[in-house]
């Protein structure tokens, strides 16, 4: 019991009572935390695996992707400045929403697709069925892109909040340990 | 012309036919390609490539090499070559050149009333366009503000301005998609360019016509196949199909119902050039395939061009061989920069 954690009270019964119902409440309160940086530790290792493994994946598809499109100029010529040329809204979007982990807000984006397909015709004449495929490969690659994002946007979200959780669990520990 | 082209044949055009007989002859062969897909890394590739004809053409190339330094030298190599024929040759050689010009002069239009209707930059766009397809009144293009006043303006003086004209409704080209557009275009160039081969007469009328007319229903069947699944009508499609080919009338009709692969099968099942072709494709991954073979098909009828003398059909094969091997050698160096190999002997061998 160390002199300067001491407590000065007047030793009576009402003064016991009333310190036992403190104590219950910091413990209470210390094992609130725990499970809050629990919680948190736990999705945070989810995320970290998922990183991973978008991670690598990325690499697989943005490798086929660009296959896709070397074998695409093959066949269909050089199309770069025409699609290029044709651009004006974008098709696929990305919607922020918001997620909430043991009170702690984290953003996610999810993509969605709005239009047509304004190259739909392009490469009509030689070409088209490879640069079917490689709009497929492309955005599969994308979708993996906003994942990845939504992923790593939510990591330095989580990783404050964990670390004052868990010093503040760390703090309560020693201090009911002394108590 | 009369017949007998080869006693007059070598007057105007024995030069140049010389000139291009000694060009197709430096075109890179089995062997080469060989070496080429042993390559490990891009240096290696321009290495290989010094010992053919195409010499140090990527010496004034600063690292690191791309494959797309490699297409622009490329192309500029054919350029030359082909400018310089252009610039030697007498009528009526010289009018088939600008025909030949003709298809690359389209896609440069098409990208210049793009760039002009979307206000952007002329100067980033005539880098862009392909060198072959110049014409005089390329810079003249951003004074225009619609299709229509362009077309009045600047394209009328081109050789372009007839078939523009079968392509307008009421004066107008606004409405039309521009992918239409390029592929009408097409259309009426390619019909042009047959009549007048078949004009012509002679050996060239019979090397020609026949590469046009394959030419012809390997858009059809392209499009065709390409437009399985999109919003591009029936109707609309059979006004794409050149009609210059074997396949005009009834096959073109029949293909312009064709609702999937199997039936444009059946269409070209009825013709005795195409079924072999089609036969050839197999079934399963069928689309990919018969582009290969529509490519490797066009390779040796532009190679058998060669095998006669006294006709106009060396210039248009010997270009067209080029442009192959120049697509080749971009396949290969992609494979071998993306470190992909799987697919890297895809390429047409030519000779």
């Amino acid at each position: 019991m160390s002199g300067k954690d001491r407590i000065e009270i007047f030793p009576s019964r009402m003064a016991q009572t009333i310190m036992k119902a403190r104590l219950k409440g910091a413990q209470t309160g210390r094992n609130l935390l725990k499970k809050k940086s629990d919680a948190l530790t736990l999705r945070f290792r989810q995320i970290l695996k998922k990183i991973i493994e978008t991670k690598m994946l990325m690499g697989e598809v943005m490798r086929e992707a660009a296959f896709s499109l070397a074998e695409a100029k093959f066949t269909a010529g050089d199309f770069s400045t025409t699609v290029i040329q044709n651009v004006n809204k974008a098709q696929v979007k990305i919607r922020a929403k918001k997620d909430n982990v043991a009170g702690v807000t984290l953003p996610v984006f999810e993509h969605y697709h709005e239009g047509t397909d304004s190259y739909e015709l392009t490469g009509l004449a030689r070409g088209g069925e490879q640069l079917a495929k490689l709009k497929r490969n492309y955005a599969k690659a994308v979708e993996l892109l906003v994942e990845l994002a939504s992923l790593q946007s939510s990591f330095p979200g989580l990783n404050v909040p964990l670390l004052i959780s868990s010093q503040s669990w760390m703090r309560g520990s020693e201090k009911s340990s002394i108590g | 012309m009369l017949e007998g082209a080869e006693f007059y044949f070598n007057v105007d055009h024995g030069y140049l036919e010389g000139l291009v007989r000694g060009c197709k002859a430096s075109l890179l062969t089995q062997q080469d390609y060989i070496n080429l897909v042993q390559c490990e890394t891009l240096e290696d590739v321009k290495i290989h490539l010094q010992t053919t004809d195409y010499g140090n053409f990527l010496a004034n190339e600063t690292n690191p090499l791309t494959v797309s330094k490699i297409d622009t030298e490329m192309r500029k190599k054919l350029c030359r070559e082909f400018e310089y024929f252009r610039n030697h040759s007498l009528e009526p050689l010289s009018t088939f050149f600008t025909y030949m010009t003709c298809s690359y002069m389209i896609d440069n239009v098409i990208l210049l009333m793009n760039g002009a209707l979307q206000k952007k930059s002329v100067k980033e766009i005539l880098v862009k366009c392909h060198p072959l397809g110049r014409f005089t009144e390329m810079e003249a293009v951003n004074i225009a503000e619609t299709p229509s006043d362009l077309f009045n303006a600047v394209l009328v003086e081109t050789p372009l301005a007839p078939f523009f004209q079968d392509c307008m409704s009421e004066n107008t080209l606004d409405e039309l998609n521009i992918e239409l557009l390029r592929n009408k275009l097409y259309k009426s160039y390619l019909e042009a360019f047959y009549k007048f081969c078949k004009n012509h007469g002679d050996v060239t009328a019979e090397i020609m016509c026949p590469i046009l007319e394959f030419e012809a229903d390997r858009r059809a069947f392209i499009i065709t196949l390409n437009s399985f699944g999109t919003e591009l009508s029936k109707d609309d499609r059979e006004t794409l199909y050149p009609t210059c080919g074997k396949l005009y009338p009834e096959g073109l009709r029949l293909l312009a119902q064709a609702e999937d692969f199997d039936q444009m099968r059946r269409v070209a099942e009825h013709y005795g050039v195409y079924k072999p072709l089609f036969e050839a494709v197999g079934d399963g991954d069928g689309d990919t395939r018969l582009v290969l073979i529509f490519y490797k098909h066009k390779v040796q009828m532009n190679v058998l061009a060669f095998n006669r003398q006294f006709h106009y059909g060396v210039f248009y094969a010997y270009a067209k061989l080029k442009e192959q091997e120049m697509r080749n050698i971009v396949w290969i160096a992609e494979c071998i920069s993306q470190r992909h190999r799987t697919k890297i002997n895809s390429y047409i061998p030519i000779l």
